[in-house]
């Protein structure tokens, strides 16, 4: 059986095929790993930038209607510079699909194309040699063996076997890639989405059953839940409801009521509405209650419900993307912010909603967002003056939801955001489009050295913003920030011979030590560094590190380096043992 | 005939006092309770054992002297026929002023042919002492309270102040310092720059990275506002630290050349319970604060 044309509910069918792909092989995609660092979360970020795409994506309906809800929930969920460009790819597409119930290969792949684009666009220097070449050298091929008469098979099979050669060429392209020996993990993500899409496509069955196709699960064993079982997990309920005249002329659906109902009947909420379709998803333990509540509403044009306990060999990934991406009423309220439907020249019944006190807050003039992993480097970015401290780093890059969410709790005429890591830059730049009624300022600070070096002589208030931005670039570009981090893997790396389970140190991607013991290693990498010749020598000491060790270290560096100040924090941060900043 | 007073948050400690004949009102502090007054509960200040006890976690609260304290003070002089003259740290850092106030009323009624002057050095600690020194001089060179008050119109304002802390906790206890960054609760080496302002209320002005450049900071400061700094005191004083001290020294000589008058002094434990331990700056004659 060929397909010739593509609509919303095989779009959709092929996007959740791709997710399902990319989550089964996130794990090879994570080590990817051009630094012998176990920091690379590639696969991770691609997997739950998708996957709340296909959460939001409608299994019904147009071409039109399935990519622009994909790639809302995309763009919303992106994470880390991938996932970004992954979610501009899918704008790109569901740009080129605007306004089309279905289209023909042709017009698919000119949608295809409009995805090269919008990926361009997303970053200010496109490198070569990564996820964004891997997409548009197979487009490229693909659309130019679109004859008259192809199928969407055989474009996907062009599109594949391209994206595979041009995947293959990315050490070619890229340096560290070759010196790594590894191919760019962000274009083998994608490779597995393709693929996973081009399976969904010969699988059509997953078409009519929704996200219930068999050949996807795994056989449930019910005997994970026994008589004697305790409902810990709830049911994870999930319905589509079509929104009945009569019913809604009597209660008029308020979104924020909806998913403050939810909230507190369950948890891992998602619920938005498109036209007269609601979406809901939630993690409760008296589904019963959820459904009758929204018949008073409506009637249900799909249903599933399931016993978590049961699910448990795909609860892992989906608890953690729900952790994180949790779609909750402050986030419904977002997702209407970013919908134009309504803005507020269409919504007339403002008056009828609760009066909302935060919004009479006093106005500030600066707000401060930063990212930072580990309790108490939090502490310290909220203690430096930052209002909003989200969690993530190196090894959990936050969503672009998340920073959007962080900038909408701030009440400022300016919102600094401090990315703080150089895969959330691209996210934060997102998140700040997708403010566009806040004035939001992206510091491109490119590690944690680097933030605190800014937010710490921040001056709040600024009158001029460029002159801010260029005076916080010269005090970033003054900081130098070294860490330590077990190796994961044997290499040879800077004329450092790098084992395995040793620790590391170094600044950038360059490696100056390697020490069995992750304080003596911080130690050799100070000496190495000069860290004498600074005013402040700032220690942050991981969670892994214990009270003795981060002791030692703190007194060995002041003895080492009198004339400098040696301050040192508990930071909690994952990864890095230790982070040393240096100004 | 009068007399001179000064208290013991300007620095003046009783060895100096008695130098110029200054008696010394006592302003107290107090730690878990425990209220001392300095020079009348010890004999001398131990600045190390001081601030050491604020380094490990004591936070110190200062209190205001009541009507009857001023009373015990001034009265005997009073009674004596003499007049006098209080040069004392700023009355918009305290209420034990209102307290003096009413003190003085009081007595005035009893010695109505007595006068009471007074010069507000609007600071505390360095700055104080400073204005403290010079009318100490004044005192020495026969001049009259008059004189001594016409001078002070004029200088009292020309003597600035510059100094850091290491640690924001103690000023955000006592806060007196505006211009803080009310969030801002960790310092990690970043020093804010404060002065006293010309209505003797510490004002934070800046903040610099480590202590280098802090120092940097003040000797700049001392470059563009001096005035005549060979013919004044230059009053250098940390809060327990030596080795800023001598950073410090050694950095204005290198930039303003050797021979300068420079005093040392032990900032004291009740402006010390304001800044805390580590704290460090200089006083100096200047253009304006």
């Amino acid at each position: 059986m060929s397909t010739y044309t593509v609509d919303g509910p095989l779009f959709a069918a092929m996007v959740r095929g791709g997710a399902r792909n990319l989550g089964a092989n996130r794990k090879i995609v994570n080590d990817l790993n051009v630094f012998p660092v176990p920091d690379g979360d590639t696969g991770d970020n691609m997997f739950m930038t998708i996957d709340s795409g296909t959460s939001a994506g409608s299994d019904f309906g147009s071409l039109d209607q399935a990519a622009s809800g994909i790639s809302r929930g995309m763009l919303l969920g992106a994470r880390g510079n991938s996932g970004v460009i992954l979610s501009r790819i899918f704008a790109g597409i569901s740009k080129g699909v605007e306004g089309s119930s279905q289209v023909p290969v042709t017009e698919f792949g000119s949608a295809m194309r409009s995805g090269v684009e919008e990926s361009y666009q997303a970053v200010s220097k496109p490198v070569e040699g990564t996820i964004l070449t891997v997409w548009r050298e197979a487009v490229s091929y693909a659309n130019e063996r679109i004859r008259e008469d192809s199928s969407l098979e055989a474009y996907f099979d062009d599109l594949i076997r391209e994206m595979r050669a041009s995947l293959e060429r990315t050490p070619e392209r890229l340096e560290v890639l070759k010196a790594a020996g590894v191919v760019d993990s962000g274009g083998a993500g994608l490779v597995y989405i393709a693929e996973g899409m081009r399976s969904a496509l010969l699988n059509q069955m997953d078409k009519e059953n929704g996200k219930e196709t068999a050949a996807g699960r795994k056989p449930t064993d019910f005997n994970l839940f026994t008589e004697d079982s305790e409902l810990i997990y709830g049911y994870c309920t999930e319905f589509l409801l079509r929104f009945q005249r009569v019913k809604v002329e009597k209660h008029q659906p308020d979104m924020q009521e909806i998913t403050d109902y939810l909230n507190r009947i369950g948890d891992s909420v998602v619920a938005f509405r498109d036209g007269s379709i609601l979406k809901v998803h939630v993690h409760t333990k008296t589904p019963g209650e959820v459904l009758n509540y929204f018949q008073t509403y409506g009637e249900f044009l799909t249903l599933k419900i399931e016993n978590m306990t049961l699910q448990n060999s795909e609860v892992t990934i989906e608890n953690r993307f729900h952790e994180s991406v949790t779609m909750n009423a402050g986030e419904a309220a977002i997702d209407n912010l970013l919908d134009e439907s309504n803005l507020p020249q269409n919504r007339d019944n403002t008056l009828d909603n609760p009066l909302d006190l935060s919004s009479m807050k006093h106005r500030k003039t600066c707000g401060i967002v930063a990212v930072a992993a580990g309790e108490g480097l939090r502490r310290t970015f909220s203690e430096l003056g930052c209002d909003c401290v989200v969690d993530g780093g190196q090894s959990m890059n936050p969503s672009a939801l998340d920073l959007v969410k962080a900038i909408r709790s701030i009440n400022a005429e300016t919102v600094l955001v401090f990315p703080n890591n150089s895969n959330i830059l691209l996210t934060a730049r997102q998140a700040a489009e997708l403010c566009p009624d806040v004035r939001v300022l992206v510091i491109p600070s490119r590690d944690i050295g680097q933030g605190y070096a800014a937010i710490s002589m921040l001056d709040t208030d600024f009158t001029d913003a460029d002159a801010l931005q260029e005076e916080l670039s010269e005090i970033m570009e003054g900081v130098v920030t070294a860490a330590v981090s077990p190796a994961s893997r044997d290499t040879y790396v800077d004329g450092v011979p790098v084992k395995k389970g040793d620790y590391i140190g170094f600044v950038g991607d360059r490696i100056y030590v390697d020490e069995p013991d992750p304080v003596q290693a911080l130690l050799a990498l100070a000496d190495q560094i000069d860290a004498g010749d600074y005013d402040i020598v700032l220690l942050f000491c991981g969670k892994d590190t214990t009270p003795e060790m981060d002791r030692q270290a703190e007194a060995a560096l002041k003895d080492s380096f009198r004339r400098a100040e040696v301050i040192s924090v508990k930071g909690d941060q994952p990864i890095y043992n230790y982070l040393l900043i240096l100004e | 005939m009068y007399v001179i007073f000064t208290d013991t948050d300007t620095d003046m400690t009783p060895k100096e006092a008695e130098k110029y004949g200054y008696h010394l009102i006592s302003m107290p502090y107090s730690i878990d309770g425990r209220t001392t007054y300095p020079y009348v509960d010890f004999d001398e200040f131990d600045p190390h054992a001081f601030y050491q006890q604020l380094r490990d976690g004591a936070l110190p609260n200062t209190s205001a002297i009541s009507e009857e304290q001023y009373i015990q003070y001034f009265e005997p002089f009073f009674a004596e026929g003499k007049d006098i003259l209080y040069v004392h740290f700023s009355r918009a850092m305290s209420a034990t002023f209102e307290n003096m106030d009413r003190a003085v009323a009081r007595l005035k009624e009893e010695y109505p042919e007595r006068s009471f002057y007074t010069v507000d050095t609007k600071g505390i600690s360095l700055v104080s002492l400073n204005i403290v020194k010079e009318v100490g001089d004044m005192y020495l060179a026969g001049r009259t309270p008059q004189d001594i008050l016409v001078w002070a119109e004029e200088e009292v304002d020309r003597f600035a102040v510059y100094f850091f802390a290491d640690d924001l906790k103690f000023f955000h206890h006592s806060g007196r310092v505006s211009g803080l960054s009310a969030t801002m609760g960790t310092l990690l080496g970043i020093r804010p720059i404060i002065y006293m302002d010309q209505e003797g209320k510490m004002v934070s002005i800046g903040k610099e990275k480590g202590r280098r450049k802090a120092i940097d900071h003040l000797v700049s400061r001392v470059e563009e506002l001096g005035d005549n700094i060979r013919d004044h005191r230059i009053l250098i004083g940390a809060a327990d630290n030596q080795e800023i001290i001598d950073q410090l020294v050694e950095e204005l000589t290198r930039r303003l050349g050797p021979d300068l008058p420079i005093e040392l002094a032990d900032v004291n434990p009740t402006a010390g319970s304001h800044c805390g331990p580590d704290t460090m700056g200089i006083c100096f004659h200047a253009v304006h604060r």
